[in-house]
């Protein structure tokens, strides 16, 4: 068991010494341009390197194992009006991604470099990758060669949470570690100081108000008219069209010159028929309660006739036409249980 | 006020008011327990769905030893070898129910089975939530608002799909548990008095035993108590209702081991202790008031208030300090996801993707509220008109109920007794108005105000409803002045009485709008009633199915538990995927690997890993977990949808998550899933294909799965490592048991294995003399 020199030892130590070397070897031949790519990232304001054909040949051009990864967005200026691609979203979360790397890594910086790429201007480059469809975030690895086989594509639900799987996704596949992200605060710190000390300012008044009793809190019309307005945006279904980003209306796929307002399938609404239903859900309650608390003060006899058959009306029609929606939408045929006898 | 005038008819009609109220009051109590048994007579007297067996086999056992012993008990028939602390992780509110309700009927020898109990408790407890609802809508806007309500709440499609007779689930009692606590603390409300406040307290101890929903008293409560402070309607009544909830309401919440500490610690509960502070800086401004002069007050306001303000800013540092400190805020993921609705999908896919927390669409409030949609804007108006610290409650919960609903169906629940009371008030209101209408003008009763109040012989049925809700809030108020509080609400009821006898609308008209009124509470009830019978009434432990020639049961499940009841040890272990654990622990009575408490992702992920691994792999995995028995569901044969090939994704992802040699694209083909000739060689030879599949070509001659619509892919195999020992009737369950591992001839590791595992086996098999591997 004693430690021998044997000759397959000495070549095994040579090897992984020759391995070791390897890394702190190859920087010497790519120096100019990772010193370059450097000076370009710090340039950068979030450190995302704009990406040209020509830029990106000259990487390529570097013996195989590079010194560094590279992750790159590609973008079209012409898709950011597609609401459905969400560039502008992806490309700002891409490049939060970028300066936190950055910020918790500063001594790492030039192991990754994010670029993006436009492709009005480098049209070859997204040849060279074979990309014909957006959103796409490539992941170029250090040994990649072939740029279509080897570089690493990202995952539709990778970038799904946006910066977080992004830098998820980084560090699966580097081993590079992206570390938090570090959101900028949605208002500044002078924003901050500033609504603070229009708060701290108007607080002794409003509380000398508040004793006084008038301030709009008390008006009780105005909670009246807010509690109402929450029932009409929660029975509409907002919530449902928030969370799951749903249009107005969709455009027929039949035929694309009609629109469809109305979906059939309960699981799912659009936005104009919600609103919709829950207006008319709504307006039958308030036209009962205009009836009740309003109507019966009014001293002219015709006008009160004349209102409640409108409001009647309206209101027979409002349920009605809710039933025939619902029954449309979800298939159910509600029926009574009518003594076998009666048929 | 003309009861001193004319006392005797006075006295006369309210006795034969509260006996009406009283009878109809059983009436709705009957109806909201009759219209729960739809689930018992269509299909039988039987415990529904999942959870509601583990809250099952808990009664049982409290049962059977006690309270005590179910404090302290720790389960080792699940999670096996982890097993689970019983007593410390549950809401034990309904299992103390249902344990002392059927203590009460043994001692008054009535010999119920705890299964009959267990089964119509929640009907039972739909009686006792109509009962409270009219209490506390009665003490909103009177007696006949409270029928209405009650009667409405009775029959409400969102509570009827959570209590039908055999769902046994915390809901059922929670929901009387939530109403109850409210009617106590606008009863406090507007009594001021402590005995109250203190049954208060208890009844909000009794939610947190039964749900986690409590914390939405406990931030509901708190935000009408502000409310009334920043419009200017603080009393000392408001003090004696809050204060004591906060101190013995904490106290006792902490007292149910699963809560705890959590009750202090959270973020959900902060606010009450806020408010808490508030009430008191603004009681202290009060009281100073009170004994200084005016001048004299001015100065000492300005330094109340300092003081206050800065006590409040200190406290506010430190709760704010305490709660940075936890990443999520201090808030659980499910109180984030409704103050923010987006958070969920954004950032906890778990609690995204369960269905039960998608947020609803339009028809979803159609079919859970049907008509009473309709009602509650009115209903909103009429509490503002008068507004009372009562009312004020009223629109409060159903403002915050409805925004909650909004963002989970699940929430629809808490909606809807708000809705009924909304709906109940609106009704009462304009049945009031109309039958007024018809009244004064049919009878040409339009006599002076003052006689009018004595003419009983003229009432009907439904003007009894309405005039004794006015009498009654009258009343209330005339005690309350008393107190010397009630200036606001005192005059409005004596104003509007005198003023109201002259309000009418046309004959003709009230006459149409009292139909269609009728006909809009006729299509409710034949809604409801539909409802219960059709959509939310189905066990899903029994399925039945309707076909050309007659009806079809499917009883497999039972049948599957039944058999590993009575024919396996009962010290096997039993492998299934998470869905069917509780169902197994109670009705087989086998211990489990996972089940639906599913608190250990790592656990739930080996038994998803060895699914999804071949049959030599999964073999392993199982044997190293002392599995003896693995039970799949299959519904191809029948076309039961929800089975283990439809949900064997879910196994994939999870088992994926922890252990990364399984990965979900070797199971898809093309990003689509499929077990047709087109799927993957790692799905075909994957042990759930394999349980599912085995010998299913023998059925038909081709293998065609009537879920999946298409012919299997892989349909003669062999199994190798496992054996089938029982397919039930339809083939919906099949359960195999894991061969034993073959004999080694030679080297050491058989002794060591045969000590280890296969004791109990070669026993049995011996028994059988039948030996698989010969």
């Amino acid at each position: 068991m004693a430690i021998s020199p044997t000759p397959t030892a000495a070549a095994l130590l040579l090897t992984s010494f020759l391995f070791l070397l390897a890394p702190y070897a190859t920087p010497i031949s790519s120096d100019p341009i990772v010193s370059e790519l450097s000076a370009l990232q710090s340039q950068a304001p979030t450190g995302v390197i704009h990406l040209t054909d020509s830029l990106l040949r000259r990487i390529l051009s570097l013996p195989s194992p590079r010194p560094f990864y590279s992750l790159i967005f590609f973008d079209a200026h012409q898709l950011h009006s597609k609401p459905e691609l969400s560039l502008p979203t992806l490309k700002s979360e891409f490049s939060l991604v970028s300066s936190s790397f950055q910020f918790n890594n500063p001594n790492e910086r030039s192991q990754l470099f994010f670029f993006d790429i436009e492709f009005q201007e480098s049209q070859a480059s997204f040849a060279l990758f074979g990309v014909n469809s957006l959103p796409h975030i490539r992941l170029i690895p250090p040994t990649a060669s072939d740029m279509k086989r080897d570089s690493i594509q990202m995952d539709a639900s990778d970038f799904s949470r946006l910066a977080d799987s992004m830098a998820e996704f980084i560090e699966s596949r580097t081993g590079l570690s992206v570390g938090p992200i570090n959101r900028p605060p949605i208002v500044s710190r002078k924003q901050i100081m500033f609504l603070l000390a229009i708060v701290l300012i108007w607080t002794p008044f409003f509380v000398k108000k508040l004793i006084a009793g008038n301030t709009i809190l008390h008006e009780k019309h105005v909670w009246m008219a807010g509690a109402v307005i929450v029932y009409f945006f929660s029975v509409s279904g907002t919530m449902f069209n928030i969370i799951r980003k749903m249009p107005i209306f969709m455009v027929d796929r039949q035929d694309p010159s009609k629109l469809v307002f109305f979906y059939q399938g309960s699981g799912m609404q659009l936005g104009a028929e919600g609103f919709a239903v829950g207006f008319l859900y709504t307006i039958v309650g308030l036209l009962l309660a205009f009836v009740t608390h309003v109507l019966v003060r009014v001293r002219n006899r015709t006008v009160q006739r004349l209102f409640m058959i409108f409001a009647m009306f309206v209101s027979f029609w409002a349920v009605k036409k809710v039933v025939f929606l619902d029954n449309w939408k979800t298939g159910y045929g509600i029926h009574g249980y009518w003594p076998s006898s009666w048929q | 006020m003309a009861a001193p005038e004319t006392p005797q008819p006075d006295t006369l009609r309210h006795a034969f008011g509260n006996v009406l109220s009283f009878f109809v009051l059983l009436l709705i109590g009957v109806l909201a327990f009759s219209i729960r048994l739809f689930s018992v007579i269509k299909y039988e007297s039987v415990i529904h769905e999942f959870d509601p067996y583990f809250n099952y086999r808990v009664t049982q056992y409290l049962t059977k030893s006690g309270v005590y012993d179910f404090w302290n008990w720790f389960d080792d028939r699940t999670w096996y070898p982890l097993g689970r602390v019983i007593g410390g992780t549950v809401y034990p509110g309904l299992t103390l129910t249902a344990g002392t309700l059927w203590r009460i009927l043994n001692f008054l020898n009535i010999p119920l089975s705890v299964e009959t109990v267990c089964v119509f408790t929640a009907p039972i407890f739909s009686a006792f939530a109509s009962w409270a609802t009219y209490l506390l809508t009665k003490e909103v806007k009177g007696a006949g608002a409270g029928l209405t309500a009650a009667a409405l709440l009775a029959m409400v499609p969102s509570y009827i799909s959570r209590s039908v007779a055999g769902s046994y689930d915390n809901e059922a009692v929670a929901i009387f548990a939530l109403i109850f606590t409210f009617y106590l603390y606008i009863k406090t409300l507007n009594t001021g008095s402590l005995f109250y406040a203190t049954l208060n307290a208890i009844a909000y101890f009794y939610m947190v035993c039964s749900w986690g929903g409590y914390t939405f008293i406990i931030n509901l409560i708190p935000m009408h108590v502000l409310l009334c402070i920043v419009t200017g309607r603080y009393s000392s009544r408001l003090y004696i209702a809050y204060a004591p909830l906060v101190v013995l309401g904490t106290l006792l919440a902490s007292l149910v081991p699963v809560v705890g500490f959590n009750a202090v610690m959270t973020s959900e509960h902060f606010a009450s202790f806020l408010v808490f502070i508030i009430i008191h800086v603004v009681a202290l401004v009060y009281y100073i008031k009170g004994i200084l002069t005016p001048q004299m007050f001015k100065v000492a306001v300005t330094l109340v208030v300092s003081v206050g303000l800065i006590v409040c800013g200190a406290v506010l540092a430190v709760l704010i300090a305490l709660v940075a400190s936890s990443p999520t805020k201090g808030w659980s993921g499910r109180s984030l996801s409704l103050l923010d609705p987006t958070y969920a999908s954004k950032y906890i896919p778990i609690i995204a993707s369960v269905s039960e927390h998608q947020p609803p669409t339009w028809p979803s409030y159609f079919m859970d509220i049907n008509v009473l949609a309709f009602l509650v804007p009115a209903g909103i108006i009429a509490c503002f008109l008068p507004l009372s610290d009562a009312s004020s409650f009223a629109v409060l919960y159903i403002v915050t109920s409805v925004y909650f609903s909004g963002v989970m169906v699940r929430l629809m629940l808490v909606l809807a007794p708000a809705a009924c009371i909304m709906s109940g008030i609106a009704l009462s209101e304009a049945f009031d108005v109309f039958t007024r209408s018809i009244k004064f003008q049919l009878f040409g009763a339009t006599k002076d105000p003052q006689v009018n109040a004595g003419d009983t012989n003229v009432t009907q049925n439904e003007v009894v409803k309405p005039e004794k809700s006015e009498d009654s809030l009258k009343e209330r108020s005339s005690r309350k002045s008393k107190k010397k509080e009630k200036e606001n609400v005192e005059t409005v009821p004596l104003v509007s009485r005198i003023e109201k006898k002259l309000l009418v609308l046309p004959l003709e008209a009230s006459l149409i709008a009292i139909f269609l009124l009728v006909l809009l509470g006729a299509f409710y009830v034949v809604h409801c009633v539909w409802a219960a019978a059709e959509a939310y009434s189905a066990p899903s432990i029994v399925l039945t199915s309707r076909s050309h020639d007659g009806l079809h049961v499917f009883d497999d499940f039972r049948e599957a538990y039944a058999w590993l009841r009575h024919n396996t040890d009962v010290d096997d272990k039993v492998a299934s995927w998470w869905d069917y654990g509780y169902q197994t622990t109670a009705m087989a009575n086998r211990t489990v690997i996972v089940d639906n408490n599913t608190w250990n992702n790592t656990h739930i992920a080996t038994v998803g890993t060895a699914m999804s691994s071949p049959e030599k792999a999964a073999w392993e995995i199982f044997n190293s977990l002392d599995v003896k028995y693995v039970l799949v569901v299959f519904g191809g044969l029948v076309g039961y949808p929800s089975d283990d090939i439809n949900k064997f994704l879910w196994m994939v992802r999870i088992g994926g998550g922890v252990f990364p040699h399984i990965k979900e694209p070797d199971y898809l083909r093309d990003g689509q899933y499929r077990i047709d000739s087109q799927a993957t060689p790692t799905m075909l030879n994957c042990l759930m294909y394999k349980l599912s599949y085995y010998r299913f070509v023998e059925t038909d001659g081709r293998g065609f799965d009537r879920v999946r619509h298409t012919e299997i892919g892989k349909k003669y195999f062999k199994l190798t490592h496992f054996e089938e020992v029982f397919t039930t009737h339809h083939w919906m369950v099949r359960i195999y048991k894991l061969k034993s591992p073959r004999n080694r001839v030679r080297g050491k590791t058989k002794k060591s294995k045969s000590k280890s595992t296969s004791t109990s086996i070669s026993r049995r098999s011996g028994a059988r003399k039948k030996n698989p591997w010969h």
